[in-house]
């Protein structure tokens, strides 16, 4: 059995992220009468909750994202904390230049959860691949993306204490595994260690966490002690860390269910370019677009089209392996 | 209400020296959007120097009057009416354009306090201004709460007069942006009649006449049928002006958005403007025009 750091208590059955989420809205909703719930006809964490409780805090928009975007900016400007919730192609995408104009600039505090990575049962529609990447390019944006239930309540939690824009990114489908205690720390900008290795580390973001970490066991049959570095906060990266394990390992493998371009594995790339060249390959999507697919623990055909599988990290983790030792014996 | 004769020839002097900062900006990097910013000083004067709740000496006043320039490429005038109402000295007039300056090429509430909205990339101000006028009623609604009186409904019995308006100057072309459409849906929805839209209908776009561009009329019924309580008036005439922002006031309560639609002529007042319905001007051409208009508008 691989040995976890201490705040990792893994429970093999699936767990939902949206739960995390909605808890840790209801709980500030609860205390802050500035929380708004923007609904784009799409749902509400925690729609339920305010209904019944806070009625008059719930904007509904209906399917007109851009205008629902700037409304927000507005009722950011006037100190309030609006949380826009929809599909990340819609409230994000179909938003982009209004939230670059009217929010970015002026650093508003607006909150987007947007959900769904490269894959889902909608198709190529809504399975936003290209989410992060364009993203990450925006000034001024915190961009977080958890990993289970745990997680996405504390990063829901951080996300409504910081003042400033934050798109959460929640994956549903399909559903991670338990990882964390409920004690873990989390601030915004912080990676997590889930696990120390000497071999090889994997840096792995939102659903592929739970994939590194089956990839762990079928790489420790192999004999190789390979470390995990948890990603949440995908803007701004935590480049110490990143560096911390590159250094420690000297083999990185990035493992993201979205885009390699623009996305963590890219992230990673330019800090490790910049400060410690290190041999590394990035596990995500190609540069091509999703389609419907259903995962499910039988079957799981997207995940073997993109390559996001738990042998597939531990397939590239062994190249870049390869890949070091090789430049060990050049040099 | 009628307004005196001195008042109306005050705002009317007022217009003239907005006019001439203007024309200090321009001049300064011989460069500027003239026929747009020309096209909406009266309204600017009506508004800053008559009709909205503004302290100079506190920009940041929670209670003063939203005005959110919508069309921001024309933020020329406001910034010459800061300067008239003594928020910036005069000689930052000349720093338009400058790295560090507070004077930006398109407004910026970032850097520049006494605007209240960064525009630039156009169709976006009224969806900002609605929200601020949402903002001003989920404020009051919530304050209600608090006292256990209850929601929306409650604060029209217990407020005569919002806590501040939220006012938004769009430019014609940017009504093309069908985002405004959404805001104006919104706006209704939410019976925000504490917002109040101007539209300076000047008839030309960049491509040429608004209305070959794409047209929008009847721009008038369009407004109707959102839901909205729609003037039009003439947009160079500082009475009708007055008139119809005072009016909008005392509307409030009617559960209906306004929407002032204000026709205005591109480049008003300076004659090589208007001919070529001017909206960016540069060099030689604008240089042409400052001059015109220091002779019509001499400094008083």
């Amino acid at each position: 059995m691989p040995t976890f750091n201490k705040h990792i208590q893994i429970e093999n059955k699936p767990d939902m992220v949206p739960i995390g989420v909605e808890k840790a809205i209801i709980a500030a909703a609860a205390k802050n009468n500035r929380i708004i719930a923007v609904l784009e006809d799409m749902g509400f964490p925690g729609l339920l909750w305010f209904k019944k409780n806070a009625p008059e805090r719930m904007m509904e928009c209906g399917i007109a994202e851009q205008n629902a975007a700037v409304v927000a900016a507005g009722l950011a400007a006037e100190g309030f904390i609006p949380i826009i919730n929809s599909f990340l192609f819609a409230n994000v995408g179909r938003a982009y230049n209004q939230i670059r104009q009217s929010i970015l600039v002026d650093r508003f505090n607006v909150k987007f959860i947007g959900r769904e990575g490269a894959w889902g049962e909608t198709g190529i529609s809504h399975n936003t691949v290209e989410g992060i990447g364009s993203c990450r390019v925006l000034p001024n944006l915190v961009i977080l993306n958890p990993a289970d239930s745990v997680e996405a309540e504390k990063a829901t939690e951080a996300m409504l204490q910081y003042i400033g824009p934050v798109l959460l990114r929640q994956e549903s489908s399909p559903p991670p595994i338990k990882i964390f205690a409920d004690d873990v720390p989390f601030d915004i900008g912080k990676a997590y260690t889930v696990k120390d290795g000497k071999d090889a580390t994997i840096i792995a973001t939102g659903y592929m966490l739970t994939e590194a970490i089956k990839a762990i066991d079928i790489l420790e049959k192999d004999g190789l002690d390979v470390g995990i570095l948890d990603i949440c906060t995908l803007k701004p990266l935590d480049d110490e860390a990143i560096i911390k394990v590159a250094r420690e390992t000297g083999a990185i493998v990035t493992a993201e269910n979205g885009s390699v371009i623009g996305g963590l594995g890219d992230g990673v790339a330019a800090v490790l370019a910049e400060n410690l060249p290190t041999p590394m390959i990035k596990v995500g999507v190609e540069d091509e677009f999703s389609q419907s697919g259903k995962i499910t623990p039988q079957k799981d055909d997207l995940k073997v089209h993109f390559g996001l599988r738990a042998e597939d990290i531990a397939v590239s983790v062994k190249e870049c392996i390869a890949k070091r030792e090789k430049l060990k014996k050049r040099k | 209400m009628a307004h005196d004769e001195k008042l109306i020839r005050d705002l009317e002097n007022r217009a003239n020296q907005l006019r001439n900062n203007c024309f200090t900006i321009f001049g300064s990097t011989q460069m500027g959007h003239c026929g747009g910013t020309m096209s909406i000083i009266e309204i600017i004067t009506g508004l800053y120097f008559h009709h909205i709740k503004f302290d100079p000496k506190n920009c940041d006043w929670p209670e003063r009057d939203r005005v959110v320039l919508s069309k921001a490429h024309c933020c020329e005038a406001i910034y010459a009416a800061l300067v008239e109402l003594g928020v910036y000295p005069k000689e930052m007039l000349e720093t338009y354009y400058c790295y560090g300056s507070p004077f930006q090429g398109h407004a910026d509430r970032w850097c520049t306090p006494g605007i209240d909205y960064s525009g630039g990339s156009l169709g976006q101000g009224l969806s900002f201004a609605v929200g601020m006028a949402y903002a001003e009623k989920l404020k009051s609604a919530i304050t209600d709460i608090n006292a256990g009186q209850g929601g929306f409904l409650q604060r029209y019995i217990v407020r005569y007069d919002p806590l501040y308006r939220s006012y938004c100057i769009l430019g014609d072309g940017e009504c093309h942006e069908g985002m405004v459409w959404e805001a104006a849906m919104f706006a209704a929805k939410y019976k925000l009649d504490n917002l109040i839209a101007i539209v300076d209908y000047n008839k030309f776009s960049l491509d040429g006449p608004t209305n070959e561009v794409m047209n929008l009329e009847p721009f008038v019924d369009k407004w109707k049928a959102f839901g909205w309580w729609v003037t039009e008036i003439d947009g160079h005439d500082i009475r009708q002006i007055v008139d119809a922002l005072d009016l909008t006031t005392r509307l409030y309560g009617d559960y209906r958005p306004k929407c002032i639609i204000a026709h205005t002529v591109k480049g008003h007042g300076i004659p090589s403007w208007e001919r070529d319905h001017m909206h960016l001007g540069r060099g030689e051409v604008i240089m042409k025009g400052i001059k015109e208009g220091r002779e019509k508008y001499a400094d008083i």
